[in-house]
């Protein structure tokens, strides 16, 4: 007889908490979640109330880009920030910089050192979309040439491995932490409001006590030339929902709440700014560029909000829109807000702020959502500058100068490439119902792995790993396997894990995801979300290659909206018409750990029915040539590299037995922790009774002795996976699908994965 | 260039640019709607096409319904291609 699943699976990351604070003095089971902190950099000013100033004066942050010639470029305007530091320092990007300057500043304010040094656990997210882009697009450029990477000197490939997105993350827990917990994850321009999503469940799993979240992204070439292909830059500054609008001005800057629980706050004594009391994110598996017109996306999510806090449409006060100005957006939008509040639509106030912070892309989610809960504090609802003449599709009530009244609820939406689109709501702290707190035991329901020895899935998963990786590094992928005409935009990386995640799904004997057709209240609940390290880097040199020689009015604008690090999930959900949650984790080496972490968390607290997690890279001669470069030691000794994906479906318990999904393997435990931390693992489920039958999955035997020497797991057998699937980032996906069918086929009673990647480890246990 | 040759180096490049798999470029007619119906292209799908019509033969796609008359169909865009080099020429 097995023994009962664990429950809660996720243990807490550090184990350091003064229980007092951390357990709180709310009943069981509710809590509340406040604002206590806030942070901005944007073209408007260098702080958060700089920011607000001007946002009410009208101010508006576009101006003539100096960052770069932008003389060529269909728009010139940006709304740049001045005075960053990174140029003369040349350490990191100016991305980077402003996520940590945001990030200070949202610490102070919510005296996060406080809460540090009382020892309670601070989680870090952030949500990020084009990193160190504008610092590594002219040495893409130059790398694209294969005849020209011969003379590029190594300091300068070294370059490309310290700017991708998760970066800013990194920096900011060197300056500002360390923190218990971290990560970073990307679905374009929702990225930053759906950092703050994240937060909300780590405290109601009770993970951490305080996070800090929020998002950062720099201006840069390969933006500003693949929005202007895309005819979605207005040459003049923006109009959001103007019969006029021609479209966006790009921007860039950061935002940081620092959010936790409402008991955790009065412990501590901080002043709550507002009460964050809904969220809700989903996928409208639609088109990669163009959202869905009905808008039905966005007025399912904001209802959601809505009945999450307990609320109706007439206790909404304001919206702060996701407002591009681009044609398409706004309609759609206006659509939405319509549909989700009928009659109260003209009655709610709604403005964007894109036509002043120009829209920030990542940063734009968090930015917003700082200005939402600054207009709550202030009873100011803020305008939209640049609006004379309402578009009739876009009839709302819109603000076209600041008003002031007292705010009790307000909402914060925020749409992604792909139609990754989220939604927050703030309130006046009690005035919405609390959120309740759930735990529930995930399963794993179906697994899928695709490596150079092929493609296995089900309960046979795991024979990848008896392969002997050859020379040949690639997946073989038989175009039949798509249909051609709404596959040909997928690119390989989206070919690759539409392959895991269809297989991961298809595995379930009994009623399938695709037999539930009909059922799309279940649908929105199933989440996807994808880890991948390095993103599409070939064609974004290959992309920056013709903005350079041919000019950025030839760059190519099918090839834009694949280069976003969150695109494979986006194309694999609108391929598969998934509408639940989906984005993108990057973790570098364990980017396909940090996607079924995620999806625990998702699963975990409730939040989805079910969740599908992967991983994803590859083949790259540019990657390639980056990892030779830096390896030390004879090339002879560097592992053989390779490209491949994995994936799991995750569901609870309850879910599974309901909807009768058998079971591959139950997750006994799942711990994100700090390496630096001692005995981090003390939590980890044992290997159980029968060690013998126990094992040990890792990349390579060293990994899994550094990570779990000091547990009961030291004396289990170790099966070293990268002889057989190759070197590459997303090995984990692999990891943990094969770990599911090696319980299922009884192969083994319990299985360890772990993996690491620059001060993150993690450890899950199955059986 | 004749129209006939210019209308069959359009449909190659529908196929080649649109990642159309599989489709012969003859099977394209000269004047089957492109969008919408018929290929099945959307707006992106223009975008991409516009583009690489400018960098192939040297002729902007104006924006707007001018381009939607355009890019009715294989002979529209032939047409556009005709015209412009011909204004480009004197």
């Amino acid at each position: 007889m097995e023994p009962p699943v664990l429950a809660p699976v996720l243990a807490p990351s550090a184990p350091s908490a003064p229980s007092a604070l951390s357990a709180g003095s709310s009943p069981a089971g509710e809590t509340r979640l406040v604002i206590t902190g806030a942070g901005i950099v944007s073209a408007l000013g260098p702080d958060a109330a700089t920011t607000w100033q001007s946002l009410l004066a009208g101010v508006r942050g576009m101006k003539p880009i100096t960052l770069f010639d932008a003389s060529t470029y269909r728009s010139t305007l940006g709304a740049e920030v001045n005075g960053l530091r990174n140029i003369e320092l040349d350490t990191w990007s100016r991305t980077a910089e402003m996520g940590l300057v945001a990030a200070r500043e949202a610490c102070v304010d919510g005296s996060v050192a406080d809460a540090l040094a009382r020892g309670l656990r601070v989680g870090l997210i952030v949500g990020a979309t084009t990193g160190g882009m504008f610092e590594t697009e002219t040495l893409l450029a130059v790398l694209s040439d294969p005849r020209e990477r011969e003379t590029t000197k190594d300091d300068a490939w070294r370059k490309l491995l310290s700017n991708p997105i998760s970066s800013t993350t990194q920096w900011i827990d060197k300056e500002l932490g360390p923190f218990a917990r971290t990560r970073t994850l990307s679905s374009a321009c929702s990225s930053g409001a759906n950092a703050i999503v994240v937060a909300a469940q780590w405290l109601l799993l009770d993970l951490v006590d305080v996070v800090l979240a929020g998002g950062a992204d720099g201006l840069c070439r390969l933006t500003q030339a693949g929005f202007g292909a895309l005819s979605a830059c207005d040459p003049d500054p923006c109009k959001p929902f103007d019969v006029t609008r021609k479209g966006l001005n790009l921007g860039e800057g950061a935002g940081f709440v620092v959010l936790e629980r409402d008991s955790t706050a009065r412990s501590r004594g901080v002043s709550v700014h507002c009460e964050l009391v809904g969220w809700a994110v989903g996928s409208e598996a639609h088109h990669i560029t163009n959202p869905d017109a009905t808008g039905r996306t966005p007025a399912r999510l904001l209802t959601r909000c809505l009945e999450r806090a307990g609320l109706s449409p007439t206790d909404l006060d304001y919206i702060n829109a996701h407002g591009t100005a681009t044609p398409l957006n706004d309609a759609m939008e206006s659509a939405g807000i319509l549909a989700a509040l009928g009659p109260e639509a003209q009655r709610v106030p709604v403005s964007s702020s894109k036509a002043q912070l120009g829209h920030t892309l990542a940063a734009a989610g968090a930015i917003e959502a700082v200005i939402t809960t600054l207009a709550l504090r202030d009873g100011i609802v803020p305008a939209t500058i640049g609006l004379s003449s309402p578009d009739p599709k876009c009839q709302l009530r819109h603000v076209t100068s600041p008003e002031h009244r007292p705010l009790r609820v307000a909402a914060s939406s925020s749409f992604g490439f792909g139609g990754m689109d989220s939604v927050l709501l703030f309130a006046q702290p009690g005035y919405a119902r609390p959120q309740r707190t759930e735990s529930h035991d995930v399963v794993i329901t179906g697994a899928a792995a695709a490596t150079p020895a092929g493609i296995r899935f089900g309960a046979v998963t795991h024979e990848v790993l008896d392969a002997v990786l050859s020379a040949e590094p690639q997946v073989v992928v038989d175009p039949s396997l798509f249909d051609p005409a709404r596959a040909r935009r997928l690119d390989r990386l989206s070919r690759l894990g539409t392959l895991v995640v269809e297989r991961a799904l298809q595995s379930l004997p009994g009623p399938t995801l695709a037999a539930a057709g009909s059922d799309a209240s279940y649908l929105d609940r199933v989440g996807l979300l994808v880890g991948n390290a390095w993103g599409n880097l070939d064609a974004s040199a290959a992309f920056m290659r013709r903005v350079f020689d041919k000019g950025p009015r030839l760059a190519s604008p099918a090839e834009f909206p694949n280069l976003v690090p969150s695109s494979p999930v986006g194309h694999i959900s609108i391929y598969l018409g998934l509408s639940g949650p989906s984005f993108a984790l990057v973790d570098f080496a364990a980017s396909g750990e940090a996607a079924f972490f995620q999806g625990v968390e998702m699963v975990a607290s409730g939040e989805m029915h079910a969740v599908i997690v992967g991983g994803v890279e590859e083949e790259s001669d540019i990657v390639e040539n980056v990892l030779s470069r830096v390896f030390e030691g004879p090339q002879e000794h560097r592992p053989l590299r390779a490209e491949g994906a994995g994936a799991v479906s995750l569901s609870s318990a309850e879910i599974a037995a309901e909807r009768g999904l058998p079971v591959l393997a139950r997750v006994l435990s799942a711990v994100a922790f700090r390496t630096h931390l001692l005995n981090p693992l003390s939590t980890l489920t044992s290997p159980g009774e029968t060690p013998r039958r126990a094992l040990v999955l890792a990349r390579d035997e060293a990994t899994a002795n550094r990570l779990l020497g000091q547990t009961e797991w030291s004396t289990v057998r170790v099966r070293a996976a990268e002889a057989a699937t190759g070197v590459h980032e997303s090995v984990g996906a692999i990891l943990l699908a094969a770990a599911a069918s090696l319980v299922a086929s009884g192969a083994h009673s319990r299985v360890a994965v772990v993996g690491e990647s620059q001060g993150n480890g993690y450890a899950v246990v199955l059986g | 260039m004749d129209l006939a040759r210019l209308k069959t180096e359009v449909k190659e490049l529908i196929v080649r640019e649109l990642n159309l798999e599989g489709r012969d470029p003859a099977t394209i007619e000269d004047d089957a709607p492109l969008f919408g119906e018929g290929l099945g292209l959307d707006s992106l799908d223009a975008l991409q096409l516009a583009m690489s019509l400018e960098e192939t033969f040297g002729v902007r796609i104006p924006e707007g319904d001018e381009a939607r008359t355009i890019f009715r169909s294989v002979t529209g865009i032939a047409e556009h291609v005709l015209k412009g080099r011909t204004t480009t020429s004197s």
